[in-house]
């Protein structure tokens, strides 16, 4: 069966459009789910057949687990408690104070390694291994240490642990952007008599400014969304969001499903809007710098 | 060339008073950029890694009052560690659930960077649904996974629907599925990973090579095996090699949606080093098994890291190459 070029690309064009939609449609439908059922009356959560629509959709699920209305509430239902907008309070404050800290000093190593080489090829790579090594093996003696210096259930002590595990993609991921620098700049301030804390901050760093800005966003995602540190670290005091929304599993009688969907849409969708703005970072970030497009 | 190789080479050999103070101040700033780095390590790692290690060979749980106190007990915490079936089967079910969801984050992933290697109508539009996964929290992927999984809902229905067929696994209940299950959910949170890596390396890989094959009549299965894949070895490499260390750690889905169970088939090393601490708060017991953990990930890792070394060097390789003509141009 002899088939002209034409033709054999028209069908390997229809064969990778259909590959890819049901990829597409796969990895959509559980978002679309989270989101539907989020919009659900408290009838339509868990029945059978499944509602593939909310209908009529409501924002009972949002008012409730957001702003604790109790009118919007179905009493069975209601966890009236403002608590969800403490958490997200506590998140945004430990997400960017941690990747702050991360991101500067981060950048001052890298910077270092770069035209210095304050750490070596080996010590960098075993800079890793503070990202490589799970942390669980960590979490018990941290706990107990961190209740010992009263950092137990505190921002702070939160905020110290993610700086130092995302430390390690901050280092890499600015070290990329900074070897494509020329060198010619710095020694052209050099020359001009700038000291060398200037040459950091006032040339080096903005001229990698968009750089800085997608390992910012990229370590905040990470940060945003970890769940095992903040579980051990926060008791009561100052949970995170990913906590927030595992209390609501055990916390009340059945299923509630579309409060949970509410409250995950409320901290997926920030993580997502952020990804999507770095997306054509996100594989050097996730690649340590190794790999760039 | 680095600026501080640059100074030295400016220093005469008998060093001027000048060149000297220099030196220092060239050394106080690298050391300033370092300090956090170090008080970090002194300050919280350290201690951590030293009470760890103090626990594992002394026998305290939360009710033995202060643990400073508690006995020295040598290595008994390990023997009994090492001859528990529980941490066996853990570590056999961690090593499963990493290297299936590996594989399966991979192919997936390669399959659609390859289709989506070269440009054409509504590309954008691909990009963004097909990294939407790895941009949803992962306990929200647990929950989302709640909600669909159960034996009535949707996703057994969408199924039984579109095939004609009664499709009722209990995905959630059934201990035969479970470790399966955790390990699906991994492939659909993290496949966008595999992909987006692929993806910038078979976008980054010089073309020549590819285009005198296809000139040569070399087939598309050929010019894929032999110019393709040797090209992308340190990325595929890269790909599998990060994704099977994140998945070795894999907590909050496994956590959040079994807790170790149905039975203990979800136990892997995270949960049950979890569940031996926060659970039968057997400190010690947990701190002797992280410690076990730890090195055996430290020897992955430095394997790991051998690997990666080697790659990083081809792929800087890689780099320059393809980039020198661009800079030019």
């Amino acid at each position: 069966m002899a088939m002209t070029k034409s033709q054999r690309r028209r069908i390997t064009s229809g064969v990778r459009y259909v590959v890819l939609s049901v990829w597409g449609l796969m990895a959509f439908f559980p978002i679309y789910w989270i989101i539907s059922t989020s919009f659900k009356l408290d009838t339509q959560w868990f029945a059978w057949p499944p509602y593939y629509f909310p209908s009529p959709p409501t924002l009972a699920n949002y008012m409730n687990v957001w702003f604790g209305a109790e009118e919007y509430a179905q009493t069975q239902y209601a966890i009236s408690s403002q608590k969800p907008l403490i958490s997200l309070y506590n998140s945004t404050v430990i997400a960017v104070t941690s990747t702050f800290l991360s991101v500067l000093f981060g950048s001052m190593i890298a910077y270092g390694v770069s035209r210095y080489r304050i750490l070596s090829e080996a010590r960098m790579f075993q800079l890793l291994m503070l990202r490589m090594i799970p942390p669980i093996v960590i979490v018990a003696p941290l706990s107990l240490y961190y209740t010992a210096i009263g950092l137990i259930d505190t921002r702070f002590g939160l905020i110290l642990v993610y700086f130092l595990t995302t430390l390690p993609y901050a280092v890499w991921m600015t070290k990329s952007f900074i070897d494509e620098v020329p060198l010619e700049v710095e020694q052209a301030a050099e020359i001009l008599g700038a000291s060398r804390w200037r040459t950091v901050f006032e040339i080096v760093l903005p001229l990698i400014r968009s750089g800085l800005v997608a390992t910012f966003l990229f370590i905040l995602i990470l940060t945003w969304s970890e769940y095992l540190l903040a579980l051990i670290i926060t008791k009561t005091q100052v949970t995170t969001l990913p906590i927030e929304l595992s209390k609501y599993q055990g916390s009340t009688e059945g299923r509630v499903y579309g409060r949970q969907a509410a409250l995950a849409v409320g901290i997926t969708v920030p993580l997502m809007i952020v990804g999507l703005i770095i997306r054509k970072h996100l594989a050097r970030g996730f690649s340590f710098g190794m790999v760039r497009r | 060339m680095t600026v501080a190789a640059l100074s030295a080479a400016e220093a005469p050999l008998q060093a001027s008073p000048r060149a000297v103070s220099r030196r220092r101040a060239v050394r106080r700033f690298k050391l300033s950029l370092l300090a956090p780095l170090i008080a970090l390590f002194a300050f919280v790692l350290m201690p951590v890694l030293l009470l760890q290690l103090y626990f594992s060979v002394h026998q305290w749980t939360v009710y033995l009052g202060s643990w400073w106190d508690a006995d020295y007990i040598g290595l008994d915490l390990f023997k009994e560690v090492l001859t528990d079936p529980r941490f066996g089967w853990a570590v056999l079910r961690s090593l499963a659930f990493a290297t299936g969801s590996t594989v399966g984050c991979f192919v997936f992933g390669f399959l659609l960077a390859y289709l989506m290697h070269k440009p054409f109508r509504g590309q954008a539009i691909y990009y963004i649904i097909f990294i939407l996964p790895m941009l949803t929290v992962p306990v929200v992927v647990a929950y989302t996974a709640e909600m669909m999984l159960y034996q009535s809902g949707p996703l057994n229905d969408v199924i039984t629907r579109l095939s004609g067929i009664e499709f009722k696994p209990s995905w959630l209940s059934d201990p035969h599925l479970a470790l399966m299950t955790v390990s699906l959910l991994e492939i659909w949170n993290w496949t966008p990973f595999s992909f987006i890596i692929m993806l910038a390396g078979l976008t980054a890989i010089p073309k020549e090579p590819i285009e005198a094959a296809e000139i040569l009549g070399a087939s598309k299965w050929r010019i894929f095996w032999e110019v393709q894949v040797p090209l992308l070895r340190p990325v595929i490499l890269l790909a599998l090699v990060l994704r099977f260390l994140e998945a070795m750690a894999e907590f909050p889905k496994t956590w959040s949606l079994f807790q170790g169970g149905p039975g203990s088939a979800t136990e892997t090393l995270p949960v049950y080093i979890f569940m031996t601490t926060w659970q039968y708060f057997e400190i010690s017991k947990g701190a002797a098994m992280s410690y076990i953990v730890m090195l055996l990930m430290i020897v992955i890792v430095l394997f790991a890291i051998r690997l990666l070394r080697r790659e990083k060097r081809s792929l800087d390789k890689m780099y320059e190459q393809t980039d020198s003509p661009k800079v030019e141009a």
